[in-house]
């Protein structure tokens, strides 16, 4: 597509383990952990896709290859059409890093608490060499301040951290980025340290700063429900690969894998349980496996409720399952039988039984 | 209209179970715990001290799951370390009563305090990994209170954290763990059992799934509501994720800038809300199961607590602010459905609804009176035993 801007094709990070300084010093390897195991993302101008994933599915992983801290063992990174892969080093990076920026999650670690607003704002186009004169720079500051929200920008700027609350820091950090008026922005759980009331505001300033400057996010979060109310396009990661990606509506409304599925149904709600109700939820037993042993067949296997022999020696492909949505599971073959519910098939989570504890009742 | 006991629960019968009889000076026929007329200051290094807690009051029965709701800095962990006065050396519980079994807990010394701490009251902490000691293994962590507090021998003490190990669904081999070597869910779990410990009445929560991935909060929150079930045990949970209460809690108390804006059952509150604030924080609350961008915002933040508005606190955020808000502090006002609120869009005497057109008024027909929480009354009402207050 013409209007594509960030293209991951078959990438791959792969970390060596090393026991000790012996296996260090001989270059010797235990073993490799597949944090990200080949994916292909494509993300157009303009666009909010959402990275979904528990802890250990690589989506962290994933966003930093994308603004280059963590380099890729596979696969390339393309960004308008040019390769960015293989460029490494300060002054080869810069003007890529230019465009592509990264907001964190934690907005108490991120500012410096000796510093100003105005300074940590101010940095990266020092950095950069961006601005004719300290006046041109500063007025740049401001500009970003309040493109933020953070009005009036000159005297938030000149305020220190820990004057400020979490979400005007995580505020903050957004001037930062777009101080450098970037084209994308890497955004790894931008407010999940926040209170659910200022939650909504950053989101809303998100969605109006992609109007306002045709921002591109690549949203990466464990929340579900967050990259529902926010992203165009949602891809939910499990143990480094994708499991299902297309337009938010249909892999929340109509999901094709069954660990999409499970995910949708435990996806928290402040509806109180109905009688019954409990039943529709999947919830999978056990924690997903360490990327270093990665099952055999389809990496979800082990867990999945509705798994058949195929998929513990065989693993699926991305099935375009129509509406641009993709999945990858034997159920989503053309041609395949119809996918059982997950939630009849799934033994239901039983917590352990009762064990008789044995503590006498002596005198308190 | 007949309202539903929030907790069907025989309170004797939960006591009748207990393996360690009640404290001496307990009055066996005391409801569980009773906060009246909470407040907690602290002190600054300089200028005026922070009303962090101002006149809270609430109630928990026995088997009965409380949620306490609100933003950072509303006071829900400070009210929750109160009940076992394990607050920071600059706070200070400056009034009101905490009484378990009716005995007051605030007047207690640290000394006395050991006889309440874990074996009634015990807590589960938000970040598993600070909690636990890293240098101990996690079986010896959890049999420590047994040993110390209830004075069991070594032997008994790691069978039952063995035992409880098993109850929260952890092998009883990984007694022999340290903490790092478990996951952040079994750590979690680890620390559910540490709390179940002493055989505690009630224990607290506070933001026991937040740092989880949802599908682990998912298999705690199933866990957390059969050990109340099969154990009955209170809980108390402390939590910014409303999803959470709605799940495991029968009662929610919603709270803002250090008092109670709403409280009362899980299964009224959340779908006909009446306080702005708590119908704020629902729309505000992502939900997958619900309609895109549709959330709504509230502006602004809440006050400094060392200089707090006059009137209502949550006035100047407030969509329906009015001017008796910004004046006077509204009255807490109990509601024939058990939910009280403390909202000047809700007077004494008011009918329990707006008037049509308003956004707040949902399609759920309200009852028609209310009664006034008076100062004399106790705190909640919940309808299990052994309420026997002079409500209404």
């Amino acid at each position: 597509m013409s209007d594509e801007l960030l293209r991951l094709e078959g990438l791959q990070v792969h970390f060596p383990i090393r026991g000790g300084l012996l296996d260090i010093l001989l270059r010797r390897t235990k073993g490799v952990v597949r944090a990200v195991d080949g994916i292909d993302l494509a993300i157009r101008k303009g666009e909010i896709l959402a990275l979904v994933g528990e802890s250990g599915s690589g989506k962290t992983t994933t966003g930093r290859v994308v603004v280059k801290l963590t380099r890729q063992t596979g696969g390339r990174v393309l960004f308008d059409g040019q390769d960015v892969s293989n460029l490494w080093g300060t002054g080869t990076l810069r003007p890529y890093r230019r465009r592509v920026q990264l907001i964190f999650q934690d907005p108490y670690e991120t500012l410096n608490p000796k510093h100003t607003v105005g300074d940590f704002v101010e940095e990266p186009l020092e950095v950069h060499g961006i601005g004719t004169s300290g006046e041109d720079r500063r007025l740049r500051v401001i500009a970003a301040l309040e493109a933020a929200g953070l009005r009036p920008g000159a005297d938030y700027a000149a305020r220190y951290p820990h004057e400020l609350s979490g979400g005007q820091r995580q505020r903050v950090v957004i001037a930062g980025a777009l101080v450098m008026d970037p084209e994308v922005i890497v955004a790894d759980e931008p407010v999940s340290m926040l209170d659910v009331s200022i939650r909504t505001e950053l989101l809303r300033l998100m969605l109006d700063l992609r109007r306002e400057r045709g921002l591109t996010y690549l949203f990466i979060t464990h929340d579900l429900s967050l990259a529902w109310v926010l992203a165009d396009r949602i891809a939910v990661m499990y143990l480094g690969k994708i499991m299902e990606i297309g337009p938010a509506e249909g892999v929340i409304r109509s999901p094709r894998n069954p660990y999409t599925r499970a995910l949708v149904s435990v996806s928290p709600s402040t509806d109180p349980p109905e009688p019954g109700q409990a039943t529709k939820r999947v919830i999978l037993v056990g924690e997903t496996p360490d990327a270093a042993h990665i099952p055999a067949g389809c990496r979800f296997n082990p867990r999945c409720p509705v798994a058949f022999d195929r998929c513990r020696v065989e693993e699926p492909p991305l099935f375009d399952v129509g509406g641009g949505q993709q999945a990858a599971c034997w159920f989503a073959e053309p041609g395949a039988p119809p996918m059982p519910d997950p939630a009849r098939a799934a033994p239901a989570f039983v917590p352990p039984p009762m064990v008789e504890t044995s503590v006498g009742a002596a005198g308190a | 209209m007949t309202i539903e006991p929030v907790v069907s629960r025989d309170a004797a019968a939960v006591r009748g179970r207990r393996q360690w009889p009640l404290p001496r000076l307990a009055d066996p026929n005391a409801p569980l715990l009773v906060v009246e007329d909470l407040a907690i200051r602290f002190r600054m290094p300089s200028g005026p001290s922070v009303k962090a807690v101002d006149g809270v009051s609430f109630r928990l029965d026995d088997g009965e799951a409380l949620g306490i709701a609100g933003e950072s800095g509303c006071g829900k962990t400070t009210t929750a370390l109160s009940l076992i006065k394990l607050l920071p050396a600059n706070g200070r519980i400056t009034g009101g009563s905490v009484s378990l079994f009716g005995i007051d807990l605030v007047p207690k010394t640290e000394r006395q305090m050991a006889r309440y701490r874990w074996r009634e009251i015990s807590m589960v902490f938000q970040g598993a990994m600070n909690a636990l000691n890293p240098v101990k293994r996690i079986g010896d962590q959890i049999a420590e209170p047994v040993e110390v507090r209830l004075g069991q021998p070594r032997e008994a003490s790691r069978k039952r954290a063995g035992d409880l190990l098993e109850l929260v669904g952890i092998p009883r081999q990984r007694a022999a763990a340290y903490p790092h070597e478990l996951s952040g869910g079994m750590r979690q779990r680890a620390m559910i059992a540490m709390a179940l410990a002493c055989d505690p009445a009630i224990v607290v929560g506070d933001e026991p799934t937040t740092a989880l991935d949802v599908m682990v909060q998912a298999q705690i929150l199933v866990l957390l509501e059969r050990l109340r079930r099969d154990l009955g045990l209170s809980l108390v949970l402390i939590t910014h994720d409303l999803s959470v209460i709605a799940e495991t809690c029968d009662k929610v108390m919603v709270m803002y800038a250090g008092r109670v804006a709403e409280e009362g059952p899980v299964r009224r509150m959340f779908v006909a809300p009446r306080h702005p604030y708590t119908a704020k924080l629902l729309s505000a609350f992502p939900n997958i199961h619900a309609d895109r961008r549709t959330l709504s915002v509230i502006p602004g933040q809440p006050p400094d607590l060392r200089t707090p508005p006059p009137g209502c606190r949550f006035a100047p955020r407030c969509e329906h602010v009015m001017a008796v808000c910004t004046q006077e502090v509204p009255p807490e006002v109990r509601f024939d459905d058990g939910v009280r609120v403390a909202c000047h869009l809700f007077p004494p005497g008011s009918p329990g609804s707006l008037a049509a057109g308003s956004p707040l008024v949902v399609a759920t027909a309200m009852p028609a009176s209310s009664v006034m929480l008076g100062s004399a009354s106790w705190a909640s009402t919940s309808s299990g035993p052994p309420a026997s207050g002079p409500a209404s």
